[in-house]
């Protein structure tokens, strides 16, 4: 880590760390009597343990100058580490609190493993721990390759990376002092909301620069995506997250917009959180690492420019779905709901574009189980926006929402799409960054990505179940025209899909642990690649298939 | 703010649609322009060359 | 002319920013800005109450424990929500709520009027391990809310901070704050007679957990829940659900209540 960075640039980094220390001591002194103080206190003290890290390194030997005019890859090489720690806390709190619900003395009568703080803890776990480290390391791996320009410098992308990771470290670990601003997806308190805005103009920064370094004429769409995702993330964290401090010396604020307004705020925003952190930035690794996978060109690049603008445009204004029946006025419901509709159109171009891209080719998914990860993903994506415009519709909506069918939704995105289309974009990053012929074991690939399989299937059917059979029975009448169903009668309805959900997560954590181990053992065991540059990213059993279609 | 509600209301109802249309048009036009689809082709393949050294 | 203003787009990654935003905000404008100017629509309510500091304080209780989570406070405008629930919620009900807390999932069931439907009591042994009261819930067990003493110094902060996002906090009631928490978990003692003057004789004044002699999250929390649905009587005054045959095909109400507008 440090031995990738030039004599200046560790002391440019201890100067950033300074300035954040002092910063992080002018909150924990006068914060001492709040939980603010003891985050202040941790950012001082992680301060000084990665000061002391490069101090104790500071006459490590510089990079060699060709080093220094090549690709930046160092910290991608981190990023996946954490990526891949993040994906193991975020399911096994995603599968602890899923047990919960079905065994609520789980909780071992602490106040920190209490379901309402475990909760954000898997959300933040797996959304920005695993889903942001993914989106970052792939983004500097992909802008790189696609610009044929290395990172525009090299003490910004560590800043970006390790700032995004502390910021979900005080997410999570305010989580269980018992801070959140209630904001679904948007928990963190103002000081780490800010923290993130400071690290993300960085990002987006780091990105314009890199990308005005480019030495092709044309921005790959792929790079559209990433940088779609980077700008309007920090549109919807500004906004939703503006608020007032009771003190500064106190974690607690309040949210400047009232009721309906901030109701309204709040989807628009956990919508389209949706949207340009779980849909944009994954398309983005869908455009660059199923064709080099697959070793064929996407299939029409006209049709992902047109999906790219109709995505961009048309989500802004579905977030009113998630708020039918409710005080929002009508029109506003009826507008989200339209826009929801027509968002299918642009989302299946995507996902036919990824499909078709296999055309010719689908012989390579029986041995490939990265590739498949990939065109698997593309189909669960296929799927769930189907599933997201249906649900949108007033009357579907009706019975879906409030009941786990929506839960269920959300995971088939988020384990389906999300997941799927990052273990197989790792898969074939990993011996491309390291420089290894292919990942240690491709039958632990091949393991991870049947565990990952079977447990989306076993949880999004246990939802849908547990669903509609609760929508159902809320809404049912005996003939004298009462209720015929007691709520709790519905909660006990519901006992067997969780203990099933939990069996579904529990094979997929199981899956991202197979992963971690595979890719450990690539980057310690695995042979160093022999072949020529540009080949060794694709397994060698696998017959090069000339693109006869094209 | 002084907006009257209603004319905000209108507002939104009528102009986001012609916003959308005019979007969409110009987007079109850009995607199916004759002299794009050269830069199209390259970048398309251009992710498939070796990729080693900047 | 579009490929021209295109190319120059491309060239500078700048310009294609500038057109991203372009294309994604109109959305979020067109749709909230309209809301800015609701109130304008919403009839003021005259009986519309504030938080006391100790419901407050309870409010940031269920925060704190993501009871939102499991628990939405949004009854919606369909016939069996009505029956099962109450009448529907209205935009003014949550017209002081920073943040909402209107929720998406029902793990448990609505709260929005929970106020009044159960007894201190009951909340308390609820709360403690809610299988004392329901066996068949799934709900965690509470119990350190009782043994935790309630934070009441900074209080005065906490109303100041509410005004300043524009909830119609007095001086006055920012300068008792701390007093008037102590009051309404405390009957019988002279605070809890001044928080009747300045909140309004609706205002609970109760020993809540059933212990008078100290303050702690349960008291805020029981105080919190029994106002859920209490503070307007708005929702209460012309309800259509009871008019709509039960076995209308479509259970929507919300037609009903706009011919009545």
């Amino acid at each position: 880590m440090a031995g990738s960075l030039t004599g200046e640039e560790r002391r440019t980094c201890l100067l950033i760390l300074g300035v954040l220390a002092l910063c992080a001591l002018g909150i924990a002194v006068p914060g001492r009597w709040d939980p603010i103080g003891v985050h202040g206190l941790m950012v001082v003290l992680l301060c000084a343990g990665a000061a002391g890290y490069l101090l104790l390194r500071l006459n490590v030997p510089e990079p060699s100058p060709e080093e220094l005019s090549g690709y930046y890859d160092a910290p991608i090489k981190v990023g996946v580490g954490l990526t891949m720690a993040w994906a193991i806390f975020g399911m096994f709190v995603g599968v602890w609190v899923a047990a919960q619900l079905a065994w609520p003395d789980l909780t071992f009568h602490q106040a920190w493993s209490s379901f309402g703080r475990l909760r954000p803890a898997h959300t933040t776990g797996v959304i920005f721990g695993f889903g942001g480290n993914a989106l970052i390391t792939t983004s500097y791996h992909v802008v790189q390759r696609t610009s044929r320009a290395p990172l525009a410098d090299r003490v910004s992308p560590w800043f970006v990376l390790f700032g995004f990771n502390l910021f979900c470290l005080l997410a999570v670990t305010g989580y269980a002092m018992g801070l959140t601003q209630s904001k679904e997806y948007a928990e963190p308190e103002w000081y780490a909301d800010i923290w993130l805005v400071i690290v993300w103009v960085t990002y987006f920064v780091l990105f314009l620069r890199t990308l005005a370094r480019r030495k092709e004429p044309h921005i790959y769409v792929a790079n559209w995506y990433y940088l779609a995702f980077i700008v309007v993330v920090a549109i919807l964290h500004i906004v939703n997250n503006l608020a007032v401090p009771i003190t500064l010396a106190s974690a607690k604020s309040y949210t400047v917009w009232p009721g309906v307004q901030d109701a309204m705020v709040q989807w628009w925003y956990g919508h389209n959180a949706v949207a340009f952190f779980l849909t944009a930035g994954f398309l983005a690794m869908m455009y660059y690492y199923l064709p080099k996978r697959a070793d064929r060109p996407i299939f029409s690049y006209r049709l992902s420019i047109l999906s790219f603008w109709g995505i961009t445009f048309f989500y802004m204004w579905a977030g009113s779905h998630h708020l039918h029946y409710t005080a929002l006025p009508h029109w506003v419901q009826t507008l989200g709901m339209s826009f929801s509709v027509m968002l299918l159109v642009p989302s299946w171009a995507s996902a036919g574009n990824a499909l078709m891209t296999m055309r010719g080719a689908w012989h390579k998914l029986r041995d490939d189980a990265t590739l498949r990860f990939m065109v698997v993903a593309a189909v669960f994506y296929g799927l769930s926006t189907f599933e997201g415009s249906f649900m949108a519709i007033r009357a579907v909506n009706s019975l879906s929402h409030y009941t786990d069918w929506t839960v269920g939704h959300v995971h088939a995105g988020a384990l389906g799409w999300v997941a799927l289309i990052t273990f197989g974009s790792l898969y074939t990053l990993v011996p491309s960054v390291w420089k290894r012929q292919s990942m240690y074991s491709n039958a632990l690939v091949e393991l991870h990505f049947w565990l990952a399989l079977s447990g989306t299937l076993i949880y999004i059917f246990a939802m849908w179940n547990s669903g509609v059979i609760q929508g159902l029975m809320w809404r049912t009448y005996t003939e004298n025209n009462a209720l015929a169903y007691s709520f709790v009668d519905s909660l006990v309805a519901m006992y067997p899909y969780y203990i099933a959900r939990t069996v579904g997560g529990f094979l997929f954590l199981l899956g991202a642990i197979v992963g971690s181990i595979n890719i450990w053992l690539t980057v310690r065991r695995s042979p160093a690649s022999q072949a020529a540059p540009g080949v060794y990213d694709r397994p060698h059993d696998l017959d090069p298939t000339p693109n006869a279609a094209e | 703010m002084n907006f009257e509600h209603e004319t905000l209301v209108a507002f939104s109802k009528s102009w986001g649609l012609f916003y959308l249309i005019g979007m969409a048009i110009v987007v079109v036009v850009y995607t199916f322009w004759p002299g794009n689809k050269k830069k199209f082709d390259h970048a398309k393949r251009a992710v498939l060359r070796k990729e080693d050294r900047p | 002319m579009p490929e021209f203003f295109h190319r120059k787009i491309e060239r500078t990654a700048i310009g294609f920013v500038v057109a991203i935003i372009a294309a994604a905000s109109v959305g979020g404008i067109v749709e909230i800005a309209p809301l800015f100017t609701i109130d304008e629509t919403v009839e003021n309510v005259a009986d519309m109450r504030l938080y006391t500091p100790l419901e407050l304080a309870g409010r940031n209780v269920y925060i704190q424990e993501g009871c939102y989570a499991c628990h939405s406070q949004m009854i919606r405008t369909l016939a069996d929500e009505v029956d099962r629930y109450g009448p529907f919620s209205l935009a003014v009900e949550s017209q002081y709520d920073h943040p909402m807390l209107w929720g998406s999932k029902r793990t448990g069931p609505d709260l929005a009027r929970i106020g009044g439907k159960y007894s201190d009591v009951w909340h308390a042994a609820h709360l403690n391990n809610p299988r004392d009261v329901v066996p068949q819930s799934n709900m965690p067990a509470y119990s350190w809310l009782a043994r935790t003493p309630l934070e009441v110094d900074n209080l005065g902060h906490h109303l100041a901070a509410q005004r300043a996002v524009g909830v119609p906090y007095t001086d006055e009631m920012i300068a008792n704050a701390a007093r008037d928490a102590l009051g309404q978990a405390t009957p019988d003692s002279d605070a809890a007679f001044s928080i009747l003057d300045r909140y309004g004789e609706e205002t609970q004044v109760s020993a809540f957990d059933g212990v008078a002699t100290s303050v702690t999250q349960l008291d805020a929390l029981i105080a919190y829940l029994q106002v859920l649905g209490q503070m307007t009587d708005a929702a209460y005054l012309d309800t259509a659900a009871s008019e709509l045959p039960p076995d209308a095909e479509d259970r929507d109400v919300t037609q009903a209540e706009e011919e009545r507008n």
